[in-house]
């Protein structure tokens, strides 16, 4: 072979390229997760169920960590895309700590997820993530993110594969949605009992959620692990 | 889509662009500016992909006057549309390529003539007497053959334009409000007032 | 040892700590060669990450990325500067992912920017544009010209065209050079303007917004234009909903004026008469 113009590319090999088959990297896991901040206090709530499909991979797969004494990550979607996100943020976390000699403040670690997800925006983590703590001024915060990023405060929201079933029920309990009622912040006894009723319900109407229930309680004391059982069927 | 003409004369260029700013339907903006002028006697239009006129013509242009500043001479209109041609050109075989359609219009001060140069988004280019793109173009540039003469006066190239305007206006389902329209010639860049306006 | 006792001989003079190696150690690696930088995004190891993004996102995928979407907004100038108004809610497919989103985002005490399209691109877009006109004052002790910042955020989205992003928002502030408002989106367009509505919901703030417009407005007047404009789009667009949140850019700076829950809007504006068609 010769080229007919300088600078032309002449092959006179076959060319070998890689077989690209589907890629397709994500698989929900299901599970739900809720949170809901008070006055002086923030309850972080998640089953512990991991499915696939039709299957159930595990009971107990814990959904939310603790990151500090006023911090909990919950996240739902895709189990490794949020085991490798909260690997992530607990690093970066640790980095902050020796570069600062003070712990991350939860308003802190809210922006930097945000930035975090927004960094995989070509190639999503699939993840539902709720951040639970106290602000700096010891009040219950929760911040809510979708999968790329866009996060906001809330006081309360629910995720995952029963938030459609749960959310509702949160704006009427919790934000007094459409009612006269004087509206008020709840005590933690009542959001305990909202939590509970929540997943309980949502557990009868819900393949994904059962199981187990973890319960993160963060208050000024440090933070709070409760379970409680939920139908395993 | 947006409509550019383009018409040359016996010692100028007419060129106009109709100044909406569109974004699917709703009319977002009259007034927008479709043209940057390369340097004192050279003016670019641009019409095509939202984003890539602005980017594409601002590049061309800060080119253009860098060439100028440079050598301390400004480019012809025929140069200025060549080095157009090949930046279109490279960027079309490139990952993202500019989709644009242009019209240079000139006046060349060395041989005191004027120029049009028509390229479109695969980077064609034309030296025509009379040009428009968009859909503008169906309707008009069979007037163009039919009244245009090498000759024709800037006040004979204004009543032409105003005929192509007239024509689109009665013709065209799109509403054509604004038309700005510049003139090129010896003395440089200059707006002008359209008559049917 | 020398070394050491010579480091802390030193300790009193300004020699100690502007050494090259000091400064990269004291700002933990800052380096002004990355201060524009943007930030390195993952792209997923495919042919066409762009095509992946899509697979991804679309209301047919098996495992679907629901990305926040839905909105009205809309920002005109008048007499008295400029008025921002804007809804609240995001909605992923049908389901109302929130009905509080601050779809407003105050960029620095002078430039507001406001979001409709994908959530995440107008926050995190914006939040860049607020450390790059702050760097600017740093700079050149002065504050950037609006025109100067939409320009910095349209060439910023610009590099990404095509790969997927979302944005129409509206930047808007008060400079040297008066009130300003640009309309600047993912595509790469930006333009000034006096009036614009973008979103789902735009047309049909458009249609109250262009009727009851006039230059000369009071600032009530104007507020009120805004909030009615907004109210209709709620009415009209499912997308769009919740609260209608209200600034107005001055002299001064941007100042809140008020949130306004659309469900009780809508009983305020029955008890009123509509009045005559003047």
């Amino acid at each position: 072979m010769f080229s007919t113009y300088p600078g032309q590319v002449v092959v006179d090999h076959p060319i070998s390229v890689p077989i690209e088959h589907r890629f397709d990297p994500y698989v929900d896991n299901g599970g739900t997760l809720l949170s809901i901040a008070g006055e002086d206090f923030c309850v972080v709530a998640a089953d512990t169920r991991q499915s696939e499909g039709y299957s159930i991979n595990s009971r107990y797969v814990p959904k939310s960590v603790k990151l500090s004494d006023k911090t909990v990550i919950s996240m739902g979607g895709c189990y490794a895309d949020c085991l490798t996100l909260t690997k992530r943020i607990q690093q970066s976390m640790e980095w902050y700590q020796h570069a600062h000699g003070k712990t991350m403040s939860t308003a802190a670690v809210a922006q930097m997820l945000s930035i975090m997800l927004y960094q995989k925006r070509f190639f999503p983590f699939y993840s539902w993530c709720i951040l639970g703590g106290l602000d700096e001024e010891g009040k219950g915060a929760v911040y809510t993110y979708d999968p790329v990023g866009s996060y906001e405060r809330e006081t309360c929201r629910c995720a995952g594969s029963a938030s459609a079933l749960i959310q509702p029920f949160l704006d009427n309990q919790i934000n007094f949605k459409n009612q006269e009622t004087q509206k008020h912040t709840q005590s933690l006894e009542k959001v305990l009992r909202i939590t509970k009723d929540s997943f309980t319900s949502a557990t009868e109407r819900d393949i994904y959620t059962g199981d187990y229930l973890e319960i993160f309680v963060i208050t000024s004391k440090g933070v709070e692990v409760q379970k409680m059982d939920l139908k395993k069927d | 889509m947006d409509t550019l003409f383009g018409i040359t004369g016996k010692d100028f260029v007419i060129t106009a662009y109709d100044s909406k700013a569109v974004a699917s339907i709703t009319l977002m903006k009259i007034g927008e500016d479709k043209s940057r002028e390369l340097n004192s006697h050279a003016l670019m239009l641009f019409s095509g992909e939202p984003g890539d006129g602005v980017h594409f013509s601002e590049y061309v242009e800060r080119n253009i006057k860098l060439y100028g500043i440079r050598n301390g001479i400004e480019l012809s209109p025929r140069a200025v549309a060549s080095f157009a041609r090949r930046e279109l050109a490279d960027s079309l075989r490139s990952r993202k390529p500019y989709s644009v359609n242009l019209l240079i219009a000139g006046f060349d001060v060395k041989t005191n003539k004027p120029a049009l140069y028509w390229l479109d988004h695969l980077a064609s280019l034309a030296d025509v007497p009379f040009a428009a793109h968009g859909y503008g173009a169906y309707y008009c540039l069979s007037l163009l053959d039919r009244y245009h003469r090498e000759d024709i006066t800037e006040e004979e190239g204004i009543k032409l334009l105003d005929k192509c305007i007239k024509e689109l206006r009665s013709r065209m389902i799109l509403n054509m409000p604004d038309f700005v329209a510049k003139i090129v010639n010896k003395d440089g860049i200059r707006l002008v007032q359209l008559g049917g306006n | 040892m020398d070394t050491l006792v010579s480091k802390y001989a030193n300790a009193a003079s300004a020699a100690s700590f502007d050494t090259a190696d000091n400064l990269g150690e004291n700002l933990a690696g800052w380096d002004a060669a990355n201060e524009f930088a943007l930030p390195a995004f993952d792209i997923p190891m495919v042919s066409n990450p762009v095509d992946f993004l899509r697979a991804h996102t679309d209301a047919s995928a098996e495992n679907r990325i629901r990305i926040q979407h839905g909105t009205t907004t809309l920002s005109f100038k008048f007499q008295g500067g400029i008025i921002v108004a804007v809804d609240s809610r995001a909605s992923g497919g049908s389901y109302i992912a929130s009905q509080t989103v601050k779809k407003v985002i105050e960029i620095n005490p002078y430039l507001l920017g406001t979001m409709a399209g994908g959530a995440a691109d107008c926050q995190y877009w914006e939040r860049e544009l607020g450390r790059r006109c702050r760097l600017y004052e740093l700079r050149n002790k002065e504050r950037i010209s609006v025109a100067a910042a939409s320009k910095i955020l349209s060439n910023m989205v610009y590099d990404y065209k095509g790969m997927g992003l979302s944005m129409g928002t509206m930047i808007t502030g008060w400079d040297k050079t008066g009130p300003q408002l640009f309309y600047v989106d993912s595509d790469g367009t930006r333009m000034r303007g006096e009036r614009f509505s973008v979103g789902s919901g735009s047309t049909f703030a458009y249609g109250v917004l262009d009727t009851g417009y006039d230059y000369n407005l009071s600032v009530p007047d104007a507020i009120e234009l805004g909030r009615r404009a907004i109210y209709h789009a709620t009415h009209r667009d499912a997308y769009s909903g919740g609260s209608i949140n209200v600034f107005h850019v001055k002299e001064s700076g941007w100042e809140f004026i008020g949130n306004y829950d659309v469900g009780q809007l809508h009983w305020d504006y029955q008890a009123q008469p509509k009045g005559p068609i003047s």
